[in-house]
């Protein structure tokens, strides 16, 4: 059985599913049905009493087989996302955190600095650290030896449906990383997944690209075939690359010809 | 009454209320809320003990959607 293993967890899919964005929670639950996901992201928020609705909790833990995974998402400091971590433990009972620090909402690239102290202590703590990065192969590595399940580095800036912009530092991280490598941010289509998993991503993470579909499970479906199918052309071993043509068909000894 | 503040809002309170008076006051079960008074972390098995002061900060967060 292929597996995703993170600290004690197995993941028989390797398609993790934000939930923001969504239009309505009733589409956001159909879509994370569809897609298979067992690991979900959500996010901490001040209760509203006007709003109760958007409390996820609920509806996501009635979904056999799924594991929450909070972000700090809104810190902009290492100590805030350790003060988030600790109350979304309280609340999900999971040791995953997706540690996400990113203080400038024009590009929402994250701190490395504030990020590295902040997976440094949550990991000393006993979570399960998995931090939303650059794709920064010194970085990853950094987050590695401090203890981090896994890193997430982006494909291409959140939200923006650029792709796997960043595909040759993934590389680089990919083949240095001990721990699991994640996509996570920029993806926009199912494609792009299945590149990912080919390359040697043990996952990916996607939330805009299911979220902003016109038709987001049946969107959550096709990328959940996608990540299976790049995973089973990674472990199949892709043929090497050649700077010229090597034909599949004998060219000798066809008809008159010598 | 007293006064605490409750998700950055003034929220008038019998005196001697607890957590879980709090909570039962907003309409809420409790289940899926996280409380953090004055940046402590209140279990559940504490809120039914735990009285609110004049001026307390109260932070109720639940999960919403988020990538």
């Amino acid at each position: 059985m292929d597996s995703l293993q993170i600290g004690s967890y197995t993941f028989s899919s390797r398609l993790i599913l934000g939930t923001g964005k969504f239009s309505n929670s009733t589409v956001m639950l159909e879509a994370v049905r569809a897609s298979g996901t067992q690991l979900v992201t959500v996010a901490l928020r001040r209760f509203n009493r006007e709003q109760a609705e958007d409390d996820l909790f609920g509806p996501l833990s009635a979904i056999e087989g799924i594991t929450l995974m909070p972000n700090t998402s809104g810190a902009s400091t290492a100590a805030e996302a350790v003060r988030a971590a600790h109350i979304a433990r309280e609340l999900s009972g999971s040791p995953f955190i997706k540690v996400e620090i990113h203080p400038n909402p024009q590009h929402l690239m994250p701190d490395p600095i504030e990020t590295y102290e902040a997976c440094r202590i949550l990991a000393q703590e006993g979570f399960l650290v998995m931090p939303y990065i650059a794709a920064d192969p010194v970085l990853a590595k950094r987050l590695e030896e401090v203890g981090c399940a896994s890193v997430m580095p982006l494909g291409s800036a959140i939200g923006s449906g650029q792709g796997l912009a960043t595909s040759e530092m993934l590389n680089i991280i990919i083949r240095e990383s001990g721990i699991p490598v994640i996509v996570d941010a920029g993806l926009r289509s199912p494609s792009e997944a299945a590149h990912a998993m080919e390359m040697g991503c043990e996952a990916v993470l996607v939330n805009s690209a299911v979220a902003a579909a016109s038709n987001p499970p049946a969107m959550a479906e096709a990328f959940a075939e996608a990540v299976a199918a790049g995973r089973k052309g990674f472990r199949a071993g892709l043929m090497q690359k050649s700077g010229s043509a090597v034909a599949t068909s004998p060219l000798t000894s066809f008809l008159g010809t010598c | 009454m007293i006064t605490i503040d409750l998700n950055g809002q003034q929220q008038p309170l019998p005196p001697d209320s607890t957590v879980s008076d709090l909570l039962a006051a907003i309409g809420s079960d409790g289940k899926s809320v996280a409380v953090v008074v004055n940046e402590q972390i209140i279990r559940p098995e504490n809120r039914p003990s735990h009285l609110l002061q004049a001026g307390d900060r109260v932070e109720l967060l639940i999960f919403a959607g988020g990538g």
